[in-house]
């Protein structure tokens, strides 16, 4: 009966691993550079013996998931790359409060009563110098004809920080955002996929720029010495506080605490540096520009923000003739 | 029956009623096709299916050419090397379209290998329309080279040197006999090769984003997984596109009915193809500049990538470097984790396909159960449905909260998911192969007093096997590269080859996901070798 126990052995062994499920396992969702996220949950593993699943995609998957998981919540913490998701979801109620004590270091407005900041990244343009185009020194820069069809874009509908600095330009610029979007448009930027893939295209030297890149990708790129650089643009820039935040669904409230204080604590902050981010903690040496460093547009009103992001990126992907939704 | 049910039915029926109950996710059915009309008659459904046809048509006519014109040489002639081409064509069908696709990106792009090397910029041609073609067309135009050129190998020749017998012109036999006799492999394929075009993820994610290009297969995929998300959009434009790729297969069907141009069983001919006499030169030109673009190309540019230290240093000996493999086995050996997970996966996959395949093919063959064309229907349907609908489905049906145990959340889904898409190419092999063996085998067996399980396993088993494990060897080669249900389906902390690249490209380091790519497809390839030759030596010792 070779069949029958074949079948026997697979119905088992599926069953076996749908029991399982890591009782204790602490379940994470993050956005962001993988290489952290894997360092962070084993170094978090190795003092606490508490094992972390990680699902690491973009912002837009993540939060995906977490709405599409709603009626059977999976996720114990949620780290997501636009300030903006944590508002919104706290707003909606399904956030659990919590201040852990190693938030004490971090700066008043990287922290709530139900979130804090695993870390920041700042946005900026990023150059390629072997381009051949004069080195742009603010985002008005690439609306020039020597940076025709040279430009690329990450798509603010897939990643968080580049959304966040859409709403900062228009809550700073207003409709003068509109028009700097539209002149680079004219100009033949193209707007494509999260963070890598439109810098990928500048690293090959087939565009000369990215308009508004996070810094740390850039950074880690550069490191590994691709010929890039990274640039702050000089009327002001946007930061992307990159929150941390509890599920209400979790059932693991305890441990996924001791996650957001192990992240918090000096080594996970240091992990947090590690990956040119800029740690959340003021007392971290950083390799960088810090945020006090740059020039920052003021952060857009938080009620007026959240409340038409979702037509930001509407009118944007319109602007660009993009159709996909 | 019941595996069959939770496998392929489940997950359909889940789609269907996803797209008429808008609010089945929050388990209500509350308000029922009230998110039909507002999603077709939205602005941006029209473009996506004419794109989504647009797209098909063009690749199916890609292929009719490049395929169509090297299988009908390769059919009627003596073509020298045939066997190495053969070779050179199955490889481009083995490597997976997005890292194809992301070859061809790194290539052809401005700034790309081929202007490195050759001053060839076409980053204006592969971003657009007539660029997804090719790559496509590349990627796809095997199945048709196949399907052609064994289609007139086994019927064509014989029968037109009939008719040259009776006086007839070499023209007109070919147009009167060869022809007609080719014609509905041919048009069978080019159906297979528009459903393989529509269903495709990587390449159109990977290009037409860039060229404003999108289709219902990464509109579905948007909706699904980036946020705020639409679960009754995403289910109706999904049963549009499987209504689309249904149609073509059942046309097809009716095509090749009677034709299963696909075994390749049949017995070899006597009489052997012509010589090409003068044109072989050009012919042999043809089908080199052929396998240079469609294998040697993408594949020289992933192995490019993954062996240059960054892609500013570009193609040089100072950016020479295997730092790429080395982290794929450092910091927590993920890399190493996908790899084994991918393999595992596409072990079991074969397993579970060869099961089901096998017993689902007898019971339709040899059984004389009823049920049987429901079972035939069934294990035949994953053919036509895109992967993302497989996925789709498989979310909303097991992420329902009144399940006592679900595998969601677990690599149980991705077997899941793989395993329907999958089941239909040892069902097909099998029938075949079991259509062929007697059934007084079976039977004399049964009369020396053999159960029915036992003639199963010692009679009709064996015969089969070699079918069967053609098959299997198909499942386990898309089953460790496939991407778009994986995507949406792997539970955190598991990753397979295909999320691993994707992320890659997405997030991190371009190098490494070619590497990863390198690495899997060595190693899968690898063990596919060893268990062919395992199949052979077992035959030839039967």
């Amino acid at each position: 009966m070779l069949h029958r126990k074949i079948i026997a052995t697979l119905t088992m062994a599926f069953a076996a691993s749908v029991g399982v499920q890591h009782a204790h396992a602490l379940t994470v969702y993050t956005a962001g550079p993988g290489n952290l996220s894997k360092k962070l949950a084993a170094g978090f593993e190795k003092k606490t013996g508490i094992k972390v699943d990680v699902f690491q995609a973009t912002t837009g998957k993540v939060m995906a998931r977490i709405e599409a998981e709603q009626a059977n919540p999976r996720a114990d913490v949620l780290i997501s790359a636009s300030w903006d998701t944590a508002q919104d979801l706290e707003k909606r109620g399904w956030l659990a409060p919590f201040q852990s004590a190693n938030a004490s270091r971090v700066p008043t407005p990287f922290k709530t009563t139900h979130y804090v900041a695993q870390g920041l990244s700042a946005l900026g343009i990023v150059w390629n110098a072997r381009s051949g185009t004069p080195e742009p020194h603010d985002w008005r820069d690439l609306t020039k004809p020597v940076y025709r069809n040279l430009v690329t874009m990450p798509d603010p509908a897939l990643s968080g920080a580049s959304a966040d600095l859409l709403l900062g330009l228009q809550a700073r610029l207003g409709s003068e955002a509109w028009k700097l979007f539209d002149d680079l448009k004219q100009n033949g930027m193209v707007v494509s996929g999260p963070n890598a893939q439109a810098l990928n295209p500048v690293l090959q030297g087939a565009k000369a720029a990215v308009f508004g890149a996070v810094d740390y990708v850039a950074y880690a790129a550069a490191a590994q010495g691709e010929a890039v650089k990274v640039i702050f643009p000089t009327s002001g820039t946007v930061i992307a506080p990159r929150p941390m935040m509890i599920l209400n669904t979790s059932k693991q409230q305890n441990e996924a605490r001791q996650f957001i204080d192990y992240v918090l604590s000096e080594e996970g902050q240091q992990m947090v540096a590690e990956a040119w981010l800029i740690p959340a903690r003021e007392d971290i040496a950083i390799k960088r520009a810090s945020f006090r460093d740059l020039r920052l547009l003021p952060q857009g009103d938080a009620q007026s923000s959240s409340t038409s992001r979702a037509d930001v990126l509407a009118r944007f992907a319109k602007l660009n003739g993009q159709h996909s939704r | 029956m019941a595996a069959l049910a939770v496998v392929v039915a489940l997950p359909v029926a889940f789609v269907l009623l996803q797209a008429v109950f808008p609010h089945l996710a929050q388990g209500s059915f509350a308000a029922p096709f009230s998110a039909v009309w507002p999603t077709l008659s939205h602005d941006s459904t029209l473009p996506l299916v004419t794109n989504t046809l647009r797209l098909g048509v063009s690749v199916a006519l890609g292929t009719a050419l490049v395929g169509g014109a090297l299988g009908a040489v390769r059919g009627l002639f003596y073509v020298p090397g045939a066997r190495l081409w053969d070779l050179c064509f199955l490889l481009p069908f083995l490597v997976p379209p997005y890292l194809a696709a992301l070859g061809w990106m790194l290539l052809l792009q401005t700034g790309g290998y081929a202007q490195q090397l050759t001053g060839l910029d076409a980053g204006q041609f592969l971003f657009s329309l007539p660029g997804l073609v090719f790559v496509m067309t590349l990627n796809i135009f095997p199945v048709v080279y196949f399907a052609v050129s064994r289609a007139l190998a086994t019927t064509g020749s014989r029968l037109a040197d009939v008719a040259r017998v009776h006086g007839a012109s070499a023209w007109r036999a070919f147009a009167r006999v060869t022809l007609p006799l080719a014609l509905p492999a041919f048009a069978a394929s080019l159906l297979l090769a528009f459903t393989m075009a529509i269903e495709e993820f990587g390449a159109p994610a990977a290009l037409g984003a860039r060229a404003g290009f999108s289709v219902l297969v990464t509109s579905i995929e948007g909706r699904f997984a980036d946020w705020p998300i639409d679960l009754p959009g995403a289910s109706i434009l999904s049963v549009v596109l499987a209504v689309l790729a249904l149609l073509a297969f059942v046309l097809q069907h009716r095509l090749a009915a009677g034709k299963d141009f696909e075994t390749q069983t049949g017995k070899p001919i006597a009489s052997p193809p012509r010589e090409l006499g003068r044109w072989k030169g050009l012919v042999l030109l043809g089908f080199a500049f052929v396998a240079l673009v469609a294998t040697v190309a993408p594949l020289f540019s992933v192995l490019a990538t993954a062996f240059s230290g960054t892609l500013s240093g570009g193609l040089s000996l100072a950016n020479l470097t295997t730092a790429h493999f080395a982290a794929l086995l450092g910091q927590g050996a993920e890399g190493l984790e996908a790899l084994v997970t991918s393999l595992s996966l596409a072990l079991g996959t074969s397993l579970v396909t060869g099961v089901l395949g096998f017993l689902c093919a007898w019971c339709v063959v040899k059984s004389k159960m009823r049920g049987r064309v429901l079972i035939d229907g069934l294990s035949l349907l994953p053919h036509a449905l895109p992967g993302i609908v497989v996925g789709v489905g498989l979310i909303l049906a097991w992420n329902l909260p009144f399940w006592p145990v679900t595998p969601y959340n677990t690599w149980g889904i991705l077997l899941l998911s793989y395993s329907c898409l999958l089941l239909p190419y040892p069902v097909r092999y099998t029938s075949a192969a079991l259509r062929q063996t007697a059934a007084s085998l079976e039977a004399a067996a049964r009369v020396h007093g053999a159960p029915a399980g036992v003639a199963l396993r010692r009679i009709t088993l064996p015969l089969v096997m070699p079918a069967l494990g053609a098959s299997l060897m198909i499942v386990f080669a898309i089953a460790s590269r496939e991407l778009v249900t994986s995507l949406l389906l792997a539970p955190s902390g598991v990753q397979t080859v295909s999320i691993f690249i994707w992320r890659q490209f997405e997030q991190g380091s371009i190098g490494q996901g070619m590497a990863m790519g390198v690495v899997s497809m060595a190693v899968s390839g690898t063990l596919l070798m060893l268990a062919s030759r395992l199949g052979n030596k077992r035959e030839r010792a039967a």
